[in-house]
This record gives C-alpha cells, structure tokens and sequence, in this order.
C-alpha cells in the first residue's frame, strides 16, 4: 500500500519535471544555505581554534584595562605600569605561571641592500620560542645575552628573508631598520621556521630584536604594552589567571587597570560570535525554506485541482479519506525530501568551494545534514497537509464530474 | 432483498432555488436482477444511481442495500461498501490515465485491502482474462480501443466480487457494434448470477435489460418486467 503510493507520487512528480524540480527550488537553496552556512561556519571556527591551540592553550594575554577618561575619551593608564621588572615579579609570585615575557613592537621600514619592506619589529626575549612554539630554522635566536647587552642583532620571518635577501644568505649581513626619523643597523644572526599565515597577521614577515633593545633604544620608554604569560599546563591556565588577577590587584590597587585574556576566554568569545552569526544566517535559511514550503503548496493545490477526476475515481473505488490524505501528503512530502537530498548535495559543493578559498578544512557534520533534511521533510509534511485534506474532502459525486 | 428503496428524496440547493430532483421514489430489487433505469436528462435517474451507488446520500427516505440502511451511515463507511458492495461501470471509462490497464484494475484491492502485491497482481490478471484482455494488461488507457477501455472497467467493477453491479451509460460513448458487445457481456454476467442496474437513456439497450423502470420529473412513471 505505501509502496503503492510512493510510487505513484514519484510518477506523478515525474511527469512534470520543469514544474516539480521550480517547486522544490526553494527546498533546495533553502537546504543547501542550511549546510553551507553551519559548514562554512564550523569550518572557520575549526581553522581559528586550531590556530589559537597551536600557540597553546594555555596562554594568558595581560593587557591595560580600557578606562573612560574625561570628556568620554578613552585612556589607557595602566600603560605605566607594565614594566620589565612588573614581569619578573608575576613570575615569582604566581606559581602557576611558566613563562611571562612582555610585549614590545613597533612598526618600522626595514632596509638591505636594495631592498625595503615595512613591517612589524617584535620586541622579545628568548622565551619567545617556548611561549609560541616558533624557533629559528638557520642560525639562532635572540640569547639572553643579546638582551642584557641590547645588542643590535635581528631574527627574520622566512616571508621577510626572501623579501630582503632574494638571492644572498642572510646570516651575518646587516639591516637598516627606520623609526620614526631614527635609523640603527641590525646584523642578521637567524631565520625562522616557516609556519604560514595565520590568524594573528603574517607571522612570517615579521623581524624580531632584543626587547631591551627596542624599548631603550627605539621607544625610549621603561613601560610595555602587556606580557604574554604561559601557565605550566592547560588545565592550569584558569589558576593561572586568577593568580596573576590577585597579584595584579594588589599590587596596582585597581582591579580596572588591567585585564588577564586566557586563550580559553579568546575561543569562548570566538564561538560565541561566530555562534550569533550562525544563527543569524540560520534564520535566514530558514526563512529560504518557509518560501520553499509554501511553492510546494502552491504547486500541491494546483495537483489537487488538476486531479480532481482522479480522487474522483479513487474515492468511487472505494478509497477513504485517509488514502487520499496518505497519497497527496506522501508526494509532498516526497516533493520536499528530494528538494532536500539536492539541496543537500548543493550546500555541500558550496561549502567545499568555499572552504578552498578560504583554505581551512570542509566540515559538513552528520547532524546539520540530518537537521536540515528532517526540517525539509517537516516542511513538506506542514505545507502538504492542507491541500491533501482538501483532497481528501472532495465530493465524489461533484469530483468525478469535473471535466 | 438486495434492494429497497423506500420514498426516498433529494433535494438541492441550487443558490436561493431549491431543486428537487427526488419527489419520493421507491422500489425493491432482488439479487440477480437486470435492472434498466431510464428516463430523459433532468429527469434525476443520474441523481438516483448516485444514490444507490452510494456516492451520495437521500435528503429523505430510506435505501436498504442487502438489508443495512445506507442512508445513515456516512464518508468513509460508505467508501467501504462502495468498494465491497458495489462496482461501477462508467459512460467515461474512469480509467487512471497515467496507469497500466493491470494497476488500473488493482486499485479496489488495493483499497480493499487485499494484501500481497503478487495476489493483487494475479487477481487482476483473472479478471482481465475474463474479459478478453489478458494480452493487453501492460497497456495505458491510450493505447486501447473504447470498447476494450469499457471492458477495463467491467474487469474492475467484478474485481471484489461486489453484490451489485452499477453501469450509467455505458454505451454512451460507444458505436453501435462495440456497444452491442458490451451488452452481450452484462448478458452473460448476469445469467452467471450478477445483479445488474444500468442507467441510460437509449430505449434499445433498456430493452436488453429484463425489467425497466422508467423515472420522469423525480418520480418513478413505469415499473414493468420485460419477458
């Protein structure tokens, strides 16, 4: 009997090819927005995660505390605060804390031979290496000697290396390197390993100095912008935070002065953004389907009218209401359940390509497809639900005269 | 009694006119009866077959099919007896269009609930035979001539064994000599024992029939046994 049915309504949407795929065109961009948009999003969130964890989980982020000055501008005060020495005290008093190392840069052009390229000079030390996981493939790194002595020596990016030294080796040659009128040459003593761009800018065109050099030398200033601190593990980041917060409160008195950002806060906010934006688009999907539903039953009551002789037939042979209900509900739905494989498979092409231009990897998860497929059957179950009543309450006297 | 049919009335409403196309008929069939109604069109012999067809149901009056009061009884019970009860023969064919000739004659078992696709099949595939159509059962509508369409719907009305069986102008859209074969084949249904009432207006094929009974303005005007 069902089998009886099903097959009769795949007949019937297939004698009508053009009509039955223009019906189900809503269905299927609606579906295929669904997967698209959950894959494109989980895609993007994968590739930032897997970036924010490759620089390690737990990494904790002390920045100024952004503070309403008067007139309702915005200054930031703890600026003053952050000293080399402020690090080294974090260091001691929070055992939780592996690592801590200040942050430094500025923006200058650099300058070798007859090549220039403006960029992004970082101010570090040698724990640099172990905080973000990034050591020098040739040569070295800044040493803690280069720091005591803020000696002019510089690290390249790979990117920056190939930018400035196309067809020489760069260890050993010396860089110009210009700030704000002031210029101070570097010697080149390493290059770092190439890693690929990221999240946090081109990391591979970056130059990195001495941070006692770039802030006595360039910036002229004893304070930093903020430290970077690693907690001793993962699962210790949390202690961490709350410990540097304590140490930081007491010892600047203000709690607004400052804020602590684990990794683990970052990738929260992250997901909550890119949850909202989800969402949004969701909705807007989802409103792609509603149309779609009510093509279907547009096109459903137009099968109504037009096979009124039929149900006529039916219903003398001895059909009741709910055969008929069964048999127009079913070619809905079946209307909307292929509107939704194809809107299936269309989503999923758009997600792959782009995913290929945005170069992370193509997640379509079983439960967005799932979700999106049982929400376009349900679709078609709502909106088929009317005209097949209709049907099913045709006169049979007054059907079977219907020319 | 296979029949009874007792002052029964229909009325419609045609917009603010009342229409009265039953004023009050009654009558009694037995089973294995050839039966011909007949009268002009208006006369409510079309209203009358929908009635006893079960098709639609009396303003007033009572109709007994087998005993059960039909009058009463309501949409889906009345598709049952519809489907057990009686088998209807069309001036149109009512064939499914885009189906085999074999599905079309599958569709009362179907909805008779006869389960097993290959008995259904083979059921079919009987009736077919008996009326001459047993090369013919993978062919559409569109393929068969009129008369061979006709004895489709013969081949479905018999398909559930029904007590009655209803034919409106069955040789309405058909030339003299297929009708006169369609004929021949309610004959023999008959003898066999089936109770036949057709609907026409055509005296000559009334006059095949062994009693005719003659409607005019809703009412019924002849009631008379033909030897």
């Amino acid at each position: 009997m069902i089998w009886e049915i099903l097959r009769m309504a795949v007949d019937s949407l297939t004698v009508n090819k053009l009509r039955s795929f223009l019906s189900m065109l809503g269905i299927i961009i609606g579906v295929g927005a669904v997967i698209a948009i959950v894959s494109v999003g989980s895609g993007a969130r994968m590739q930032v995660t897997n970036e924010i964890s490759q620089l390690g989980s737990n990494l904790i982020t002390i920045s100024p505390g952004i503070r309403r000055g008067r007139g309702g501008r915005i200054s930031i005060t703890a600026a003053d605060v952050f000293t080399m020495e402020l690090a080294e005290q974090l260091q001691q008093n929070c055992p939780s804390v592996e690592r801590i190392m200040p942050n430094v840069q500025t923006s200058g052009l650099l300058i070798a031979g007859g090549n220039n390229y403006q960029t992004q000079v970082i101010g570090v030390t040698p724990i640099y290496q172990q905080i973000y996981n990034f050591y020098p493939a040739r040569g070295q790194f800044i040493t803690d000697e280069h720091e005591v002595n803020a000696t002019n020596v510089m690290v390249l990016g790979s990117g920056l290396a190939k930018e400035l030294f196309p067809d020489t080796d760069p260890l050993g040659q010396t860089v110009k390197l210009f700030v704000r009128n002031r210029h101070l040459l570097f010697v080149v003593v390493g290059v770092m390993e190439e890693k690929g761009t990221g999240a946090w800018g081109n990391i591979e065109n970056q130059a990195f100095i001495p941070a006692s050099v770039l802030m006595k030398k360039i910036n002229n200033r004893k304070y930093v912008s903020g430290y970077t601190a690693q907690a001793v593990s993962a699962a210790a980041a949390k202690a961490a935070v709350g410990e540097i917060e304590y140490f930081l409160t007491r010892y600047l008195g203000d709690p607004e002065k400052f804020r602590v950002f684990s990794q683990e806060q970052l990738l929260e906010t992250i997901s909550q953004v890119t949850g909202t934006l989800s969402l949004m688009l969701g909705g807007i999907a989802g409103i792609s389907l509603l149309v779609g539903g009510i093509g279907i039953m547009n096109i459903m009551l137009v099968s109504v009218t037009e096979r009124t002789r039929e149900i006529g037939i039916r219903k003398a042979l001895g059909a009741k209401r709910r055969h008929i209900l069964a048999q127009f509900i079913i070619e809905a739905l079946a209307m909307s359940g292929f509107g939704g494989l194809l809107g299936i498979g269309l989503g999923w092409l758009g997600a792959a390509g782009v995913a290929k231009l945005g170069g992370w990897p193509l997640v379509v998860t079983h439960s967005s497809v799932l979700v999106a497929f049982s929400f376009s059957l349900l679709v078609g179950l709502f909106f088929g639900i009317y005209p097949a009543r209709k049907a099913s309450r045709l006169d049979p006297v007054i059907a079977l005269s219907y020319e | 009694m296979l029949i009874q049919v007792v002052n029964l009335q229909k009325t419609y409403r045609m917009g603010p006119v009342q229409v009265h196309a039953l004023k009050g008929v009654s009558f009694q069939i037995e089973a294995g009866e050839f039966v011909a109604i007949i009268g002009p069109s208006g006369s409510g012999k079309s209203t009358l077959m929908h009635i006893l067809g079960c098709l639609d149901q009396p303003s007033a009056g009572r109709y007994l099919l087998e005993g059960q009061d039909v009058s009463t009884v309501f949409d889906d019970q009345l598709a049952e007896i519809r489907n057990k009860k009686i088998g209807f023969v069309f001036q149109q064919f009512n064939l499914l269009p885009k189906a085999t000739i074999l599905q079309n004659v599958c569709v009362p078992l179907i909805y008779g609930g006869i389960r097993g696709r290959r008995r259904q099949l083979k059921l079919a595939e009987q009736a077919l035979q008996q009326v001459g159509l047993g090369d013919r059962l993978h062919h559409r509508p569109n393929e068969i001539s009129g008369g061979q369409k006709q004895r489709v719907a013969i081949a479905r009305a018999l398909i559930n064994n029904p007590s009655l069986i209803l034919a409106d102008e069955p040789t309405g859209n058909l030339d003299t000599k297929t009708g006169r074969e369609i004929m021949n084949i309610f004959r023999q249904l008959n003898k066999e024992g089936h109770t036949i009432i057709m609907v026409t207006h055509d005296q000559e094929i009334a006059g095949q029939a062994r009693r005719v009974i003659q409607i005019r303005d809703g009412l019924v005007q002849k009631d008379e046994v033909i030897a």
